[in-house]
């Protein structure tokens, strides 16, 4: 009976000292960040690359170079596999059992907005969410990464409506938070056009075989035809197409599409295909972010290509080490928040200066590539979406 | 001695949130879910031999009634959401069961396979009701004024209900339709030469089945918070019959015990879930190899330990 009275003693000391302790996740030598994310699934790869080759590529670089104040990054992840309540479970297990300091880069909608609720309601930052639906917005703790569906429509529309004066618009979109989120934001920003869409196809999420919707859109004869598709049926869509001789009508992919994987699945037919791209050419570009990329990316992990996702990770990990190093010493995530916030016209030699002030969207524009000779060629400078 | 041990386990259920972290609280509710659908599957499976893989889509339903009922009726007291969730459930297995009558083995399981994925499309196609693939947020339930916003209230709501479900499900066991269910799985042609209605407990125990699973698809609701049609694919199905088999057909016990180690072992698992199917088949092979009874049976030498007499 003493022990366990000792016992509760202990307890209660332990939960009475805890509002005094320091911030979850900082330590005097260590920073704790981690995510739940797709290892397997049908987007293990784009998880694999924005993490382990991503972010962690970063972290090892701040790292061999002593850390942000004296402290070391480590990173830990866990798999969903793409299920929500995998994603649940594995956020919890982060933040009681891990006590990561933040969340960082989870991706897909369904396992984001899984666990949006609970970090809101714990404080806990979720630093720059892999997805691009707008659901993420106004949301205290939470920084957006990737360039949000309203905004790329709205780059997308004004460009090709605007500056190439096409007039007849058809969208092939996956039916759900992500492609409904573009049709709806294609569909108001065509409107400022007096615009309408001639068609609209929905794709359900895992179906590979695209051939009815295609052909059902070729009888609604558009100037352009949107993409709103994850890589395996997006690249479907291109062969398709190529299948069947339909030849009038130019193909569009969306920000999260346009990557090398859709590029790879598709082959020849994915020639004189246009897209926004919302990153520079990770393997030929010149700006200095991305040679600096290309280079780390050598040293650390020799054997991995670069691409699309992998820099996007690795441009999380520099958002992150960024806001904590000027957070300074004391670092809590009130003031990590605070720091990110203050961003104005941060060089990352990767994308242009970002501003990121009380909307916490870190990423707001794109440009307009084509394809060529199997590689992605830019075609305008960057676009605004405000 | 069997008093004293309940009673200790008892002590533990009731003291968890108390002493463990709060995830624990968390994977400790889980564990009760998925326990009361391995109790399910095991009426089903171990007491009649019908195997199912489509018990994830049981879950499913139960799951997507209780959620819907939260955000169309928050005035209903969670003990009867439940109880809806578990009744629709039961009413689904009942028009499964039926034909289900004809087949055996492999046949079964091929049937109740494909019904777990036909639970999936219909779940993504009436998207009026269950937003397809957007996923539903499940808001918090309540019981009168109580709300259930913390993961320790909603363990007690959850082991209270599967303390229930295991009593009932201890009691079933030991009635007229107990015994003739084990008849049913011992030898078809003998049950029935006992006069036992073979289409009828068949049946019954299909029935049972999916109340069991229903409502502990309404609990996952409660406890996860956010339900999508991936949450429920085949492979949860499998995990289901592997803590049955782990922890032993046709036991109670062991299919609390089941549900225990494998959810705790996906747990730690979360962080390479590609060795998850290899550990996965190891353990399998293994405790079929070694304790083709399961853990139940292996408990069982020990003494005190044992819940049910030997077959």
């Amino acid at each position: 009976m003493i022990s366990r009275a000792s016992l509760l003693l202990l307890l209660a000391v332990t939960l009475s000292a805890l509002p005094a302790a320091a911030q979850q996740g900082v330590s005097d030598t260590e920073l704790v960040i981690g995510g739940s994310n797709s290892f397997s699934g049908p987007l293990a790869f784009t998880g694999d690359q924005i993490t382990k080759f991503g972010v962690d590529l970063y972290v090892r670089v701040i790292n061999d170079a002593g850390g942000i104040h004296g402290r070391k990054i480590r990173t830990v992840y866990y798999d969903d596999g793409y299920r929500p309540q995998d994603a649940v479970a594995n956020t919890k297990k982060l933040v009681e059992q891990d006590k990561v300091f933040a969340i960082i880069i989870p991706q897909g909608s369904p396992p984001v907005v899984a666990t949006l609720d609970y970090l809101e309601e714990n404080k806990v930052p979720l630093l720059f969410p892999y997805q691009s639906s707008p659901v993420t917005r106004g949301k205290r703790y939470v920084l957006q990464g990737m360039t949000l569906s309203d905004r790329s429509s709205k780059m997308m529309i004004d460009y090709l409506a605007g500056q190439r004066k096409i007039k007849k618009f058809a969208a092939l979109y996956q039916d759900d938070e992500y492609g409904k989120s573009f049709l709806t934001a294609f569909e108001k920003d065509l409107a400022r056009f007096g615009l309408k869409l001639v068609g609209a196809e929905s794709v359900k999420r895992g179906v590979m075989d695209v051939s009815a919707q295609v052909a059902k859109l070729q009888a609604a004869k558009p100037e352009v035809t949107f993409l709103v598709l994850v890589p395996g049926p997006g690249a479907q869509a291109l062969k398709e197409r190529q299948k069947i001789g339909w030849t009038d009508t130019l193909m569009v992919s969306t920000g999260p599409l346009t990557d090398e994987r859709y590029l790879a699945l598709a082959g020849d037919a994915a020639e004189g295909v246009e897209g926004l791209s919302l990153w520079p050419d990770p393997v030929t570009s010149d700006l200095p972010g991305v040679k600096l990329y290309r280079e780390h990316m050598q040293r650390y992990f020799p054997k991995n290509e670069p691409n699309r996702y992998s820099i996007a990770g690795y441009f999380a990990g520099m958002l992150f080490a960024e806001g904590a190093k000027r957070a300074g010493r004391a670092l809590t995530r009130e003031s990590l928040l605070a720091a990110l916030e203050s961003f104005k016209g941060f060089e990352s030699g990767i994308l242009p200066p970002i501003t990121v002030g009380p909307d916490h969207e870190t990423q707001k524009q794109g440009f307009w590539v084509r394809v060529e000779k199997g590689r992605f060629k830019q075609l305008t400078d960057w676009l605004k979406s405000e | 001695m069997r008093h004293a041990a309940l009673a200790t386990v008892a002590a533990v259920v009731v003291g968890w949130p108390w002493a463990a972290p709060r995830y624990f609280v968390f994977l400790a509710s889980l564990i009760a879910i998925n326990a009361i659908v391995a109790i399910g599957l095991n009426l089903l499976s171990g007491y009649t031999n019908q195997l199912s893989f489509g018990h994830a889509g049981f879950l499913a339903i139960g799951a997507y009634a209780a959620a819907i009922l939260t955000i169309r009726a928050p005035a209903l007291p969670v003990p009867a959401t439940l109880l809806l969730a578990g009744l629709v459930t039961a009413a689904v297995g009942l028009a499964l069961g039926v034909p289900c009558l004809r087949l055996e083995g492999l046949y079964l399981a091929m049937a109740t396979l494909a019904f777990g994925f036909v639970v999936v499309e219909a779940i993504l196609n009436l998207e009026w009701l269950t937003r397809g693939n957007d996923g539903l947020r499940v808001p918090a339930a309540r019981i009168g004024p109580w709300i259930l916003a913390t993961d320790t209230a909603r363990y007690y709501l959850v082991v209270a209900v599967a303390a229930l479900l295991i009593v009932a499900a201890v009691n079933l066991s030991r009635t007229k339709t107990g015994r003739a269910l084990l008849a049913v799985r011992e030898s078809e042609i003998a049950a029935q030469a006992s006069g036992v209605n073979l289409a009828a407990y068949k049946t019954l125990a299909f029935v049972v089945s999916a109340f069991y699973t229903g409502v502990a698809g309404g609990l996952f609701a409660l406890v996860v918070g956010f339900l999508s049609p991936d949450s429920f694919d085949v492979f949860l199905s499998v995990d289901f019959v592997a803590m049955i088999i782990v922890g032993g057909l046709g036991s109670i016990l062991g299919s609390v015990v089941g549900a225990a180690v494998i959810t705790a072992l996906n747990d730690s698992l979360a962080g390479f879930q590609n060795y998850r199917p290899l550990i996965f088949g190891a353990i399998l092979v293994t405790s079929m190899l070694f304790m083709p009874g399961g853990i139940a049976s292996a408990l069982r030498k020990i003494p005190g330990a044992g819940a049910r007499p030997p077959r």
